[in-house]
């Protein structure tokens, strides 16, 4: 893992901005967001690729590829988790007390 | 926490872009990164021997294929591919390189090359011994034909090296190594040189034993040609030492009264037993060709050429396999001189006194035994005196004056009687020669000093 973030951290940047751009976005978007039981379904692939990635089951480039993806996705994640609570702390401040 | 997990559910719009970023990271980093691991395991695995090493990558696995020359070794190399940073998995192909049981290794040479085969126990040492063997053979083509194998006993190297510097030493022929025994076989470049490759056998690495020595030595050749134009005698060839080099030329000034010897010998080892004893009768019969080529080989004596009457040539053919030592042969090839024309009893008189002028016909000391030396001689002057068949001839023995006159009478007879002896013995008519003894009473020169003495010491032919 080291040995990837350090040959593409400009990917993984780029991973993370996005995700922060989304997560910053999220907090004051409106419309529907995905349901909550196709979110369980999510998370369980998500977990089943993890497990997958951490038991080195996919050989080759499509494992090196699932390594790849899982990073982008996990820093993705950290990205709009930051994003969203910096957002919704900056919101909260400006907002007249109700 | 709750709102974040409430936000998530608005977070995947973002995924679209992700993976459109994903697909474009793992399009252009997969081939970077796979030689990058595949540079970086074979860097790890530098120190590491290793026969037919092959190293692919697919992502970050890393495939190994190669042959270790030891289980530590094999599970050395893989564990140094599998510590290399961003490798994943390491498939491991490797195996053992085969042992060989036995462990052969041969040289072998030809007239235009040295083929090496069987197996090596390391690259390294095949390489060392490639290298040796193009260093000591100068010139020679070296086509290396071993393979790796494990089972190489101890101190392999060094007797290898031992055995190319003997190759260096033959020919042609074989040497082996199985295991720890030796076994050579072929042709020493040179004379001496199978004594050579035995002494250097001893110093083969503790362990190593001859099996089998069956260097064979050049034939030991020496050549004597006696050229009746030039009116020389050509000794070539070897000869075992430089007392019986110089027994050999004062033998065959002796025999050749005529000859001038050229003397090309050369001194070498590996003579066969009894070389002298063979080899001066033998000058002995090519003395008494008219032409001749003597042709000494191991223990094979040829003497080719022309003798100069027929019972000279019945003499040499069944004479001289009789005086040699045991073990040698000989093979005569004689023909005999067509006769020359005949003369009258003036010229016949004037070859036998040139024949006898230039040299004497010689006696043991004291004896009437005429000496071996002398048949050359008397076979000329049988030629001459068959040139004249209608003469007689009178043998004249004479003496120096040392001694008492009748035992010097006495001697001059019975030497005369003995040189008719030989005449008749050869085919000549008893009746054409009378041997009459004069003892001192007829000196040539004065009896005061050796050498008028010695030329008083005569037979003449006096034709009458």
């Amino acid at each position: 893992m080291a040995y990837l973030t350090t040959f593409y951290w400009g990917w993984l940047l780029a991973s993370l901005l996005l995700g922060f751009a989304m997560g910053w976005i999220s907090v004051v978007q409106h419309g529907e967001g995905v349901s909550k039981k196709l979110r369980w379904w999510l998370a369980a692939l998500a977990a089943a690729l993890v497990a997958a990635a951490v038991a080195r089951v996919v050989p080759g480039r499509f494992g090196y590829w699932l390594d790849l993806g899982l990073i982008m996705f996990a820093l993705y994640l950290w990205g709009c988790a930051v994003g969203s609570c910096l957002r919704d702390w900056v919101v909260s401040r400006s907002a007249p007390p109700a | 926490m709750h709102g974040l997990f409430r936000w998530s559910s608005k977070w995947w719009p973002g995924v679209i872009p992700l993976v459109i970023f994903w697909a474009i990271a793992a399009w252009t980093s997969t081939e970077p990164l796979e030689a990058d691991l595949a540079q970086r395991s074979t860097a790890a695995l530098k120190d590491t021997v290793l026969n037919k090493r092959r190293i692919s990558v697919a992502g970050r696995d890393v495939t190994l294929a190669a042959e270790a020359f030891s289980e530590d070794g094999r599970t050395g190399a893989v564990a140094s591919v599998e510590s290399v940073p961003g490798v994943r998995l390491v498939n491991d192909e490797t195996r053992l390189v085969p042992e060989a049981q036995p462990f052969v290794w041969s040289a072998e040479r030809d007239v235009v090359r040295v083929t090496l085969s069987g197996s090596s126990p390391l690259p390294a040492s095949k390489g060392r011994l490639l290298e040796a063997a193009r260093a000591n053979l100068g010139g020679v083509e070296v086509v290396d034909g071993t393979t790796l194998a494990r089972g190489a006993p101890p101190r392999f190297d060094n007797a290898a090296l031992l055995l190319l510097d003997q190759i260096a030493k033959l020919k042609d022929g074989k040497i082996t190594l199985s295991d720890t025994k030796v076994s050579l076989s072929g042709m020493a470049r040179e004379l001496g040189g199978r004594e050579a490759v035995a002494a250097a056998l001893k110093n083969l690495p503790e362990g190593y034993s001859v099996a089998a020595n069956d260097v064979k030595a050049p034939p030991y050749i020496f050549q004597a040609y006696k050229d009746p134009v030039a009116v020389t005698l050509t000794l070539t060839g070897y000869v075992p030492d430089n007392n019986i080099h110089a027994a050999l030329v004062a033998a065959a000034g002796r025999k050749f009264f005529k000859e001038k010897v050229v003397d090309n010998l050369k001194a070498s080892v590996g003579a066969p037993a009894g070389f002298a004893n063979a080899v001066v009768p033998a000058l002995g019969a090519l003395s008494r060709l008219s032409t001749g080529t003597l042709v000494v080989s191991d223990r094979e004596v040829k003497l080719s050429g022309d003798a100069l009457h027929e019972a000279a040539a019945v003499q040499i053919r069944a004479g001289l396999g009789k005086d040699f030592p045991q073990g040698w042969q000989f093979k005569p090839e004689i023909s005999v001189k067509p006769p020359a024309a005949p003369v009258d009893a003036t010229v016949c008189q004037q070859l036998f006194a040139d024949l006898l002028g230039q040299a004497r016909i010689r006696f043991e000391s004291g004896k009437a035994d005429i000496v071996a030396d002398s048949a050359g001689l008397l076979d000329r002057l049988i030629e001459t005196a068959l040139r004249c068949p209608n003469t007689n001839i009178e043998i004249a023995g004479h003496t120096d004056s040392d001694g008492e006159e009748p035992s010097n009478q006495a001697l001059s007879e019975k030497r005369a009687q003995a040189v008719t002896d030989y005449l008749v013995k050869a085919g000549l008519p008893a009746n054409r020669f009378s041997a009459v003894g004069y003892g001192s009473t007829q000196p040539i020169a004065g009896n005061d000093n050796d050498q008028g003495r010695a030329q008083n010491r005569r037979i003449d032919f006096v034709v009458k």
